[in-house]
């Protein structure tokens, strides 16, 4: 009877499924992407370290963004292994970055996977590539490319090609490499390189990165390893391969795999919210127009927990079918997005996917939870009427509000504005608050949604009504006439939109807040930078050349310097103070920025404050190089968006520099140079170092400012995906109401509304619920984001609210597009529709 | 027969028939069949009538006899198998959706048994409906005059749910009338009302013929419904069969019983 049931409805069933099967397949695709991407790193890692059974190298090292930074070891070590009994090969590898230029000359890589470089490993099983077309390089001047790279960047064996160390040095390619059956490991870019050129180009003299050792198969690899480990030096270990692939392996959970998986988890979570009110609302229209088959079940003896059971076996069955599409649809768009990901330069080994039990599991059970949950209430709701009272009505849903649902909101809205408004009282803390608010606003807003429901269509169909004529007042008016059930279809969009806003008011603030300091601060008039965020830096050389140049006043060359304090990182900047001085206003507060002598460290209030430090205390920075130095504050000062909380002397640094390289030197031009005539003389100069890109000071500032929109682009299109399935639910409540009235809509036909504008009204009674969902989300999450940046900025100190007025507008245009969409179906059918028929239905 | 007695002919496009009557609709051979094979129903079997201008014509016939499929058809609702459909001197057989939707908004005015208005306007905004769908401003005086007669003055900003259901029809006849159509179709306009609102809708439908000159065609079960009305059409399985003029309550009675055998 219930399966029956189901089948009678199912066009309406479909579309509730519809936004089971697409927050499943998001869950799903998520969580077997993630295990397809652990496992094939694992694969590569794995794969990269077969040959190695013991790998020695520095013990400290400090965590970049880049990956760990380790300092090299002294070249004897190599020969001190070779001679332990069991070890078969021992090889001094010499490893760091070099970028590959195309034959165009534009760089290949280098925005996400690392741009490797190192010396070519003779011993075929430690190398993890392998020649696949030309031969190893043998002496300066020869190397060997990935052959992804030399296909990228149209590079052919017995090309001359540039690379970047980060001087730009011409090769000779004499071969390509391969790593197992793909042309690149993992889309990283390789450069092999004769030994002597690498020391000379990669590393330092005498040194070696770590020692890479095989043994001759007489031992374990773990007894070799604890032999090994008796002739390395002090602040060296020795470590397995096995033990080095799961390192590596953790170190990518923890970073891009880490952060790729939450992502996308927290839009897997948002789908799925959106997906469960889409569903509640569904089910609380179509118990209500059951209301009088389950009243007369029940006058016919029928008892409510059998009424209730039916409708609770049909959201199982609805919600089991769906969930399992869902899956099948997730393996899918897994495969997809892993294409994707291998269009980006991440092309990873293994076909297919990774599969394993548990994420379906867990997939397919909050699929049905999410559907039970959501048909559960609107159930018991119509379980509890009396039969009589469902026989007599005659409207399918009561539309009144209860006033202690309107008590409730209100009481819970107000306190959570008095809390996001009242959290910047004092300072630790205030995030926290500004959180908690936030989410009772939210509470307050999902529960006076039928409160607000019918005003709020009102005065959204108001222009409608006014412009469209009878069609747009009846639109408007069909909006309104139901405020529950506008609210439920309003309610996934007032999510989507919220999140939208809340992280749009983030953004812009941000953006805004780092323009503002940098614009404040940042004096000089060009800005030479490297490109892409793994590419190897710039040139010490450039700097010097550029402030040889008579048209340049003023050059700081900066450097990032990794180190920690009490074992937490930091990333101080090195240069020269007194250009710095000169270039930027940084805000000094104490002591004398541009006489900051070696030896002493410029630090930011902000960094004094939380680490109770004061002018002349002493603060003592680790390099990654195992060596340590205490500095005395020289300075404080104000602004810390540009160059971090610590400023040094580049002296101070070069010793413990693993690869030398800047990040950007800033340019300050003498008087009467013409910003014109600056950049061509710097360009120049960049040119002959690898080619940089030069900025003004305007294009400079709008890209550091931009990044943050940039990231947000991502943050962007992923909901699309929330927005999507509350159309579907949008549609899925338009189409039932179109079902409902359907009698209503053959009197309109029959006494000479056309099919046309039958079909506008329906559009535009969608558009009006789409933009009183939108405006609402926006408007709680422009407030949420404005309270959250207001408590940021007691607790940070630099941030100001800025109206993401663009992306708003944007939004609310797209929403009244999406409102349209939702209707073509729904319109269609209403324009379909048999006058005769409708009028003649009982 | 009181053919146009007063001056006020709503519909001047109405063509004189070659017979020389003024006719505001009429079907030549109308034929309507339902299915095909072995489930085919003729609801309309060759059927030629003409309703005068200015005059109230009831249909009467045993259930299933075709009377709501020949209303339906006259009034553009449906359309037929086979034969001609005029209103006026507009063939609708030959107009499209949209042409046809026109002529419904605009010549032609429907009363149905229920279900007649819309739930979310006011009983005034459901009686200019048809004019505010055409983007028309409604002749006030005319529509005072409607309002006026169906007694509603009270109760026009109330919404159909605060109407009893005679009020209900009142409206809906109001909603009929008020754009001065070539013809009103009321498919048992009174089914569902009790005898004393019946009995107002009737005399209203009986009052516009006489005073407005309208044209009415209404389909009814009850022969003192049918007495309202200058002549009576008789339909049995989609054929005319009988009519009567000037009809009494008792005459009606007697031809159905007639046609009962
Ligand atoms: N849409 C339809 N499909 C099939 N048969 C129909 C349809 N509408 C009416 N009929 C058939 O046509 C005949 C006439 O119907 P109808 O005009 O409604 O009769 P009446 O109004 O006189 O009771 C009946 O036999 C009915 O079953
Ligand atoms: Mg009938």
């Amino acid at each position: 009877m219930t399966l029956q049931g189901l089948w009678a409805r199912k066009r309406r069933v479909i579309g509730t499924a519809t936004a089971v099967v697409l927050g499943v397949a998001f869950l799903s695709a998520t969580l077997v992407l993630g295990d397809t991407l652990d496992s094939s790193f694992g694969a590569v890692f794995r794969q990269a370290n077969a040959g190695t059974d013991v790998v020695v190298r520095s013990a400290t090292s400090i965590n970049t963004d880049g990956g760990r930074q380790r300092a090299n070891l002294d070249a004897s070590v190599v020969d001190d292994v070779a001679e332990v009994p069991g070890v078969a090969v021992a090889v001094g590898e010499i490893a760091g970055t070099a970028q590959i230029l195309g034959s165009d000359g534009s760089p290949i890589g280098g925005q996400g996977p690392p741009t490797d470089a190192g010396a070519w490993i003779d011993d075929p099983q430690i190398n993890p590539y392998h020649v696949t077309s030309g031969r190893a390089p043998e002496r300066a001047g020869e190397a060997v490319i990935d052959a992804k790279s030399a296909s990228d960047g149209g590079i052919a064996v017995g090309d001359t090609a540039t690379i970047r160390t980060p001087d730009p040095v011409e090769v000779t390619v004499v071969g390509l490499v391969g790593f197992g059956e793909k042309t690149s490991l993992a889309g990283a870019t390789y450069v092999g390189l004769a030994p002597d050129q690498a020391v000379e180009l990669l590393g330092k003299a005498g040194q070696v990165s770590d020692v890479r050792v095989r043994g001759d198969g007489t031992t374990s690899d773990e007894a070799l390893r604890d032999a090994v480990a008796e002739v390395v030096p002090q602040k060296a270990e020795a470590i397995t391969g096995a033990e080095l692939t799961a390192e590596q392996e953790k170190d990518l959970q923890g970073d891009f795999l880490g952060f790729l998986k939450y992502f996308l988890l927290a839009f897997a979570g948002v789908a799925l919210v959106v997906a469960t009110f889409s569903i509640a609302n569904t089910f609380t229209i179509l118990s209500a127009q059951r209301g009088r088959e389950s009243a007369l079940m029940r006058a016919i003896g029928a008892g409510r927990g059998q009424v209730l059971g039916i409708a609770l076996i049909e959201a199982v069955v609805i919600g089991a079918i769906a969930s399992a599409i869902g899956l099948a649809a997730g393996l899918g768009l897994a495969l997809g997005l892993k294409a994707l990901l291998a269009g980006f330069g991440l092309d990873l080994p293994g076909n297919g996917l990774v599969v394993e039990a548990s994420p379906m599991i867990i997939s397919f059970v909050i699929g049905l939870g999410a559907t039970l949950v959501a048909a559960t209430m609107p159930a018991i709701r119509s379980s509890r009427i009396a039969p009589i009272e469902a026989l007599r009505d005659a409207a399918a849903e009561s539309t009144a509000v209860s006033k202690i649902r309107a008590a409730a909101g209100l009481l819970i809205g107000v306190a959570g504005v008095l809390v996001v408004v009242t959290a910047t009282r004092t300072d630790d803390g205030a995030m926290v608050r500004a959180g908690l608010g936030s989410l009772l606003v939210f509470v307050a807003a999902v529960t006076l949604g039928p409160v607000l429901a019918r005003p709020a269509a009102a005065v959204v169909g108001a222009p409608v009504a006014g412009t469209r004529g009878l069609v747009g007042q009846l639109a408007r008016r069909n909006a309104m006439r139901n405020p529950r059930r506008t609210a439920g279809a309003a309610l996934a969009l007032v999510i989507g939109a919220a999140v939208v806003a809340l992280f749009a008011t983030f953004g812009s603030s941000l953006s805004r807040s780092i323009d503002d300091t940098v614009s404040k601060s940042f004096g000089g008039d060009l800005v030479v930078m490297q490109d892409g965020f793994s590419s190897s830096g710039l040139s010490p050389q450039l700097a010097r050349s550029i402030d040889e140049l008579p048209e340049v006043s003023e050059t700081v060359a900066l450097s990032n310097v990794v180190a920690t304090v009490d074992g937490a990182e930091v990333y101080p900047t090195a240069g020269d103070p007194k250009a710095m001085a000169n270039l930027l206003d940084l805000d000094v507060q104490q002591g004398d920025l541009g006489g900051l002598p070696p030896g002493e460290v410029a630090i930011t209030q902000k960094y004094a404050e939380a680490h109770g430090l004061g002018m002349g205390d002493d603060l003592t920075l680790a390099f990654a190089d195992g060596e340590s130095t205490t500095f005395e504050v020289g300075a404080v000062f104000g602004v810390g968006e540009l160059l971090g909380d610590m400023v040094v002397n580049q002296s101070d640094w070069t010793p413990h520099e693993l690869r030398p390289g800047n990040v950007a030197v800033l340019v300050g031009l003498a008087d009467g140079v013409s910003l014109e005539q600056g950049r061509t003389a710097v360009e120049q100069v960049a040119e002959a170092h690898g080619g940089p890109k030069v900025e003004d000071r305007d294009q400079y500032i709008d890209r550091v400012a931009g990044q943050v929109n940039q990231l947000l682009t991502l943050v962007y299109g992923l909901l699309v995906l929330a927005i999507l399935i509350a159309l579907i639910g949008l549609a899925n409540t338009l189409s039932l109401s179109i079902h409902e009235r359907s009698r209503e809509l053959g009197l309109l036909r029959a006494v000479g509304l056309t099919r046309g504008k039958l079909r506008s009204m329906v559009r535009w009674e969608s558009v009006i619920t789409a933009v009183v969902g939108t405006v609402v989300g926006l408007g709680v999450g422009t407030f949420l984001g404005w309270g959250l940046v207001r408590a940021l900025a007691t607790q940070e100190g630099f941030v100001t609210f800025e109206l993401p007025a663009p992306t708003l507008a944007v939004v609310l245009v797209l929403s009244i597009g999406a409102g349209v969409l939702a209707a073509v179906r729904p319109a269609h059918r209403a324009a379909k529709l048999d006058v005769l028929a409708a009028i003649a239905e009982p | 027969m009181p053919l146009a007695t007063t001056t006020q002919t709503p519909d001047r496009s109405a063509a004189p028939h070659p017979g020389g009557r003024a006719v505001a609709a009429r079907t030549v051979d109308a034929v309507k069949v339902y299915g095909t094979g072995g489930t085919e129903v003729r609801a309309l079997d060759g059927v030629s009538v003409e309703v005068p201008i200015g005059t109230f014509t009831a249909v009467m016939g045993p259930s299933g006899s075709g009377k709501s499929t020949l209303l339906h058809c006259l009034a553009g609702l449906d359309t037929l198998t086979s034969g001609h459909v005029f209103v006026g001197d507009q063939e609708l057989g030959s107009l499209s959706d949209r042409e046809l939707t026109r002529v419904r908004r605009e010549r032609i005015g429907f009363v149905f048994q229920a279900f007649n208005l819309l739930p979310t306007l006011s009983a005034r905004e459901n009686i200019t409906l048809p004019m505010d769908l055409a983007r028309q401003k409604p002749d006030a005086q005319w529509l005072e005059k409607v309002i006026a007669t169906v007694g509603l003055e009270q109760r026009l900003h109330h919404r159909p749910s605060e109407l009893s259901g005679g009020q209900q029809q009142r409206v809906a006849v109001a909603r009929a009338l008020a754009s001065k159509p070539a013809v009103v179709f009321a498919d048992e306009p009174t089914g569902n009302l009790d005898r004393r609102s019946g009995t107002e809708v009737l005399s209203f439908l009986r009052e516009a013929v006489d005073r407005f000159g309208q044209t009415v065609v209404m389909v009814t079960h009850d022969p003192v419904a049918a007495a309202y009305a200058d002549s009576v059409l008789f339909l049995a399985d989609g054929r005319i069969v009988d009519e009567l003029v000037e009809p009494t309550a008792s005459a009606v009675l007697d031809r159905m019983k007639a046609l009962g055998d």
